[in-house]
């Protein structure tokens, strides 16, 4: 994983990161411009309580990343300070190596290009699984706009195609109040894609999921990785495993340990903070 | 060019009955009155014209509401404050049309400001001898307040209940300003004794036909204008930040300005509707700026059905007439009457009676689909319905 | 102004005379002697021709050095001294039109009835009121009592004149009391600066008028006769400079202790909201109705002492206290149990059926009690003020601010310590766990509501004393209770606890401005710009329950 030291890189992007805030330690591996995402040296503190503590995380372009850790780890955090939810107070989040997330407000960073799926299934349970979905697609934003929008072949054609990624096809013109809650997930993940982001910020995508439905969405989430950069926080294991891609276990704020499934769930300091305590 | 707009959203066939409805009670309630001779069973009297007109600025009033609490979510406990400005915006026109013929007979100042020793006329006075003045300010005044209010409102995240409790001190802090003096507007008594219209007197049963006309075709045009943003891309927007606010921020989209944009057209709306309501009731003072009446306007549209568009309309009706007909019979009682359905809905018809109505209706329509199902499965699943119909 | 500096005179001389007036009465039997001295002298005020014979008259009847003189003396100020004309008799006299009811003299009873035409009155001008004014002053100075002669030597402060300056000399000379004669002696520097003292005397004067302070030090300094002396000129200005600047002080402290009694008023409304609100996060807009049943409660219980215990009046508050508590409380009890809990987690339906509930409250209390306000008279020991340097302090305003305290301390060992409050905050931090470890979540609630709406209670006792009670009385308060506890920090109660302080300090810091209208005004909007820079009020919790 190592490569060159960080401090000397940057000559050729004037606008962002300015070279003293550049930290002096936990530096990560890796030139910024070649990642999707870039976290170095992130703090964040809630009344004293450090929720996250001189994190560094790095995503390349298409990669998919599964990230664990017991409760309160930071995984959350982490993706508020990612999607702009919440700034930190120290160090440097970066997206495609050159924008500077911490800049820029939630629906900024969405329409750049980062979708996120929350933790608990959240979709407009007022409208139908349709005008969800018509709501997700890229494109029109403005307030002016969307008042003379008429939807396009186009749009048509992409929710469709989402519709039958999703396997929600079905349930088209259902109110998304009364799918299950693995249909609502669904639907969450398909309005994600219906973004077309570059990348997709998964918070556990299969709790209260049925085994089935488990499986399901682990083939759904490989399918999405083909095409776009992922990070999956997840508690489940086999589902983890499932995916089979390089896993990241967040500790106190800190990456504790990274690597392959069987690397990082060998990890003596893995097994301690899972079972030690 | 708008109207083909409303026509591209689809209005469903219930708004454009109830338009037609509207309509035709702005018409026939004023022939009926006018054409009728007094004696003749069909004959409508000035008083109920009078009543039905105020009605009717009551009914846009709460639609305004609706389209800010029942579509965005935002439950303003200040809209009063709208309706008072737009009421005393056409109050100043109506009180500078009365020229010499007030007490005192000052061709320029109203009387109150005679009272008061006052020398001329206060520059925010000027332009309202004008009636398109008059009419502009009547939704700039309220459409601006509701802009800058929600600007900072929205944009700092503030939600909730502590969103109504502000919207509520607005309004509080309007009325406490209103009743002084030295605001210009009339303190205490606000503007009265309002003498013509257009050159016409005030008073004529002609005139009191003309305002329930206006009253009637802005209350339809409130509808469409309702019907067609709900049916828009953007009202699908409004009901999203209403149900999931965080979910479209992070979708992209900017919620503070879905609810500005609504916020301040809903002032609007409020705005015309006291405009028209101050001719016909002949006066507008501070106490419309009342929080009381504020929350007020919320029963009705609560009990007519928030997020539908007939809904508030109907609530606006029957409180008020219930209103009317309590204070006649016992006046003791109509705050028991008043709390009592404030507590009643919240209980028991969350939805309101046009929104449990269409509830059942729904039900009915899908049981009856379900059934059809049943009976002929090779119909193969239902035909995709028309996508941008309600 | 020559107006109104007559009017200040008179008034004072009216007040002195009324002090009088209740001395009078018991002394009349014993002043039997000099009854006829006293009836020849008065006599006297009707026989003499011309001002400066009044005066002359004016000064035999204060000779005579009794008090009774006073009430003649007083009516005549007041131009109520007529002589009859038939047999020149002088008398006071009152009524208006063409019929006027006669008094006697010295002892004020009505002796008949004379058309005004048979009567004649004893003309004044302003040189004999000060003659009077020098008399009367003489007079009380010599009354047995020591309020009485404070009073007296507080008049000839008030209204320097060089005429008096041998009465007050004598007086000192006499007097015991030190605080009587500290006074005396300004009253004597007063006269001087308007004498024709000589420049070192008059500056001696000025330096006591500088040591005495205050408005009317300011007052006397600004109207003392201009002086062709540079020092003494020079001294005055200083002086007044000096005075001014103490002035300005106690101003400052007289506009704190006004706001923290109006953020005292602020803090009883708002602590029970503090609970119900910024605890529970139950809108409760029937929270002023909660204040409002406690005035009433406070009211009956007055009018059951008054008609049945009279001797327990003063006692009314003390019992009204637990009552109010238990009427409020079993009323919020009640509101929980049967509309609030069916609406837990729709806060904006709970605030309509709580508005709505209000409405019921309020009218069920005016059909009660009727629509008008209610007298709740303050208990003898809450009445009157003190004066602390140049604040003047009442009584009950203090018994308020002292009550508040006390309130917020024993709320705030209520919630940390005992097991109620442990519960209450088990449930309202994590409700499931808390039913999981036994506790009967519901009953905490309702208990809870009942906890703040009961204080809402409490705070009606003691804003009955200072506040209109009537059905509306609750109304007043609800929209500013929900501004301290906003602007304090939902579920903060320390938080409450400044905001509303702070909010009554700035409040009246606003008032000499802007008036106290748009003081208002301008503190609403400063809290709602406020919300809208930090939602979450002064005192804020951060981070991800927040958001839960």
């Amino acid at each position: 994983m190592s490569e060159t030291a960080l401090a000397l890189a940057e000559p050729d992007e004037p606008d962002v990161m300015t070279g003293a805030e550049v930290a002096a330690s936990g530096k990560p591996a890796g030139h910024r411009e070649d990642t999707i995402l870039y976290l170095d040296g992130v703090s964040v503190s809630f009344d004293g309580f450090k929720a996250i503590n001189n994190l560094s995380f790095l995503l390349r372009e298409g990669e998919m990343r599964a990230v664990i850790g017991p409760n309160g780890a930071g995984k959350t955090t982490m993706m508020d300070i990612i999607t702009g939810k919440t700034r930190p107070d120290e160090g440097e989040v970066f997206f495609n190596g050159n924008v500077d997330l911490t800049r820029h407000d939630e629906p900024a960073i969405a329409t750049m290009g980062i979708g996120r799926k929350f933790q608990k299934p959240t979709v407009f349970e007022g409208h139908t699984v349709d005008d969800n979905l018509a709501l997700a697609l890229s494109g029109v934003r403005s307030i002016f706009a969307s008042l003379a929008h008429r939807r396009t072949i186009e749009e048509e054609r992409r929710i469709v195609e989402i519709l039958e990624t999703t396997r929600l096809s079905h349930l088209r013109h259902t109110s998304a109040a009364s799918l299950s809650h693995g249909q609502k997930q669904w639907l969450e993940i398909g309005m994600l894609l219906a973004q077309s982001p570059k990348v997709l910020l998964v918070d556990e995508p299969v709790a209260g999921m049925t085994d089935a439905e488990t499986a399901e969405t682990a083939r759904l989430l490989r399918d999405i990785a083909r095409s776009h950069s992922v990070v999956v926080v997840e508690h489940d294991m086999g589902f983890v495993r499932d995916l089979g891609v390089k896993v990241t276990c967040l500790h106190e704020g800190s990456v504790l340990s990274e690597g392959t499934i069987d690397h990082v769930s060998a990890d003596p300091k893995v097994i301690e903070v899972y079972l030690g305590r | 060019m708008i109207t083909g707009y409303f026509l591209r959203q689809g209005l469903n066939r219930w708004i454009i009955a109830s338009l037609v409805v509207i309509l035709a009670i702005g018409i026939l309630v004023p022939a009926a009155n006018l054409l009728l001779p007094a004696g003749h069973p069909l004959h409508v009297p000035s008083y109920i014209v009078a009543l039905f007109g105020k009605y009717l600025c009551y009914a846009l009033l709460a639609l305004s509401l609706d389209l800010v609490w029942g579509y965005v979510g935002i439950l303003s406990l200040g809209h009063g404050a709208f309706f008072a400005l737009g009421g005393y915006a056409m109050g100043m026109y109506l009180m500078r049309q009365i020229g010499t013929r007030g007490v005192y007979g000052d061709p320029t100042l109203p009387d109150f400001m005679v009272f008061l020793n006052w020398k001329e006329l206060p520059w925010f006075w000027s332009g309202f001898d004008q009636f398109w003045f008059a009419a502009i300010m009547v939704m700039l005044a309220p459409g601006l307040l509701a802009f800058v209010f929600g600007w900072f409102a929205f944009r700092s995240r503030v939600t909730g209940v502590y969103l109504s409790i502000i919207t509520q001190a607005m309004t509080y802090a309007l009325m406490l300003a209103f009743f002084r003096n030295d605001m210009g507007f009339g303190g205490n008594n606000g503007l009265t004794d309002f003498k013509d219209i257009l050159g016409y007197s005030i008073q004529s049963d002609q005139t009191r036909a003309a305002l329930f006309l206006s009253s009637a075709v802005a209350l339809a045009l409130g509808v469409l204008l309702v019907g067609a943003l709900g049916a828009s891309r953007y009202g699908k927007l409004m009901v999203a930040v209403r149900d999931a606010e965080d979910r479209t921020r992070f979708l992209g989209y900017r919620p503070e300005f879905v609810k500005l944009f609504a916020f301040t057209a809903s002032a609007v709306m409020a705005g015309i509707a006291g405009a028209l309501y101050v001719p016909q009731v002949g006066i507008i003072n501070p106490g419309e700026f009342a929080p009381a009446n504020s929350i007020e306007i919320v029963i009705w549209t609560a009990v007519g059905g928030r997020g539908t568009i007939i809904g508030p309309i109907i609530g606006a009706i029957l409180v008020n007439a219930g209103k009317s007909a309590f204070t006649g019979l016992f006046p003791e009682y109509w705050l028991f009457a008043l709390g009592a359905l404030f507590i009643a809905v919240t209980l028991f018809l969350p939805k309101g009676i046009v929104g449990t109505a269409m509830h059942g209706w729904d039900a009915l329509q899908r049981l009856r689909a379900a059934r059809r199902h049943e009976e002929g499965r090779h119909d193969g699943p239902a035909a995709s319905q028309p996508e941008a119909a309600e | 102004m020559n107006v109104i500096k007559r009017m200040t005179v008179t008034r004072s001389i009216a007040a002195l005379f009324a002090v009088l007036a209740v001395l009078l009465s018991p002394s009349m039997a014993t002043a039997q002697d000099s009854d006829v001295a006293l009836r020849q002298a008065i006599a006297g005020l009707g026989a003499e021709k011309g001002y400066a014979r009044l005066r002359e008259a004016i000064n035999v009847v204060a000779q005579t050095g009794d008090p009774r003189a006073a009430r003649v003396l007083g009516a005549l100020t007041e131009g109520d001294v007529y002589r009859r004309a038939d047999d020149g008799a002088v008398v006071i006299v009152s009524g208006r039109g063409q019929q006027l009811t006669l008094h006697d003299p010295v002892t004020g009873e009505a002796i008949g009835t004379a058309p005004k035409s048979a009567l004649d009155k004893v003309r004044v001008n302003n040189s004999v009121r000060r003659s009077v004014r020098a008399a009367l002053g003489g007079l009380t100075l010599a009354a047995g009592d020591p309020d009485i002669r404070m009073t007296a030597a507080r008049t000839l402060i008030a209204t320097p004149d060089p005429d008096s300056l041998a009465a007050i000399e004598k007086a000192i000379s006499d007097e015991e009391d030190d605080a009587v004669r500290d006074a005396l002696e300004n009253a004597r520097a007063g006269a001087i600066l308007f004498s024709g003292a000589d420049p070192e005397t008059r500056i001696a004067a000025i330096e006591t008028i500088r040591n005495m302070g205050g408005q009317q030090a300011l007052s006397l300094l600004a109207r003392m006769p201009a002086s062709p002396d540079q020092g003494v000129l020079q001294a005055a200005e200083d002086a007044a400079a000096s005075v001014q600047k103490r002035l300005q002080y106690w101003g400052l402290g007289q506009n704190i202790w006004y706001g923290v009694s109006l953020g005292s008023v602020l803090l009883l409304a708002a602590i029970g909201l503090a609970i119900t609100f910024g605890v529970m996060g139950v809108i409760n807009m029937a929270h002023g109705e909660m204040v409002m049943l406690g005035a009433y409660t406070t009211f009956t219980v007055q009018e059951v002492m008054r008609t049945s215990f009279p001797g327990l009046l003063d006692w009314s508050l003390p019992i009204a206290l637990p009552l109010a508590f238990l009427v409020a409380g079993s009323v919020g009890f009640a509101l929980e149990r049967g509309v609030i809990r069916f609406l837990y987690g729709r806060p904006l339906e709970t605030l309509l059926a709580t508005w709505g509930v209000s409405l019921v409250l309020q009218q069920s209390v005016r059909t009660l009690f009727g629509p008008s306000n209610r007298e709740v008279s303050n208990p003898s020991f809450m009445s009157g003020a003190f004066q602390l340097g140049e604040i003047s302090v009442t009584w009950n305003r203090l018994y308020i601010v002292v009550f508040a305290l006390v309130v917020f301390a024993v709320l705030l060992y209520a919630i940390n310590r005992t097991s109620l409050g442990l519960r209450m905050r088990a449930v309202t931090q994590n409700r499931r766990m808390a039913a999981a470890m036994g506790i009967r979540t519901p009953w905490v609630d309702a208990l809870t509501f009942a906890l703040g709406s009961g204080i809402a209670g409490i705070a009606g006792v003691a804003l009955s004393q200072i506040d209109n009670v009537s059905p509306n009385l609750g109304q007043g308060y609800i929209i500013d209770s929900f501004m301290v506890v906003v602007f304090g920090g939902v579920g903060n109660l320390w938080g409450t606890l400044i905001a509303a302080l702070s909010l009554g300090v700035a409040n009246k810091f606003l008032e000499p401005f802007a008036g106290a209208v748009l003081g208002k005004i301008l503190v609403l909007v400063f809290i709602i710009l406020f919300i809208q820079r930090r939602p979450r009020g002064l005192f804020a919790l951060k981070g991800r329950a927040v958001d839960a």
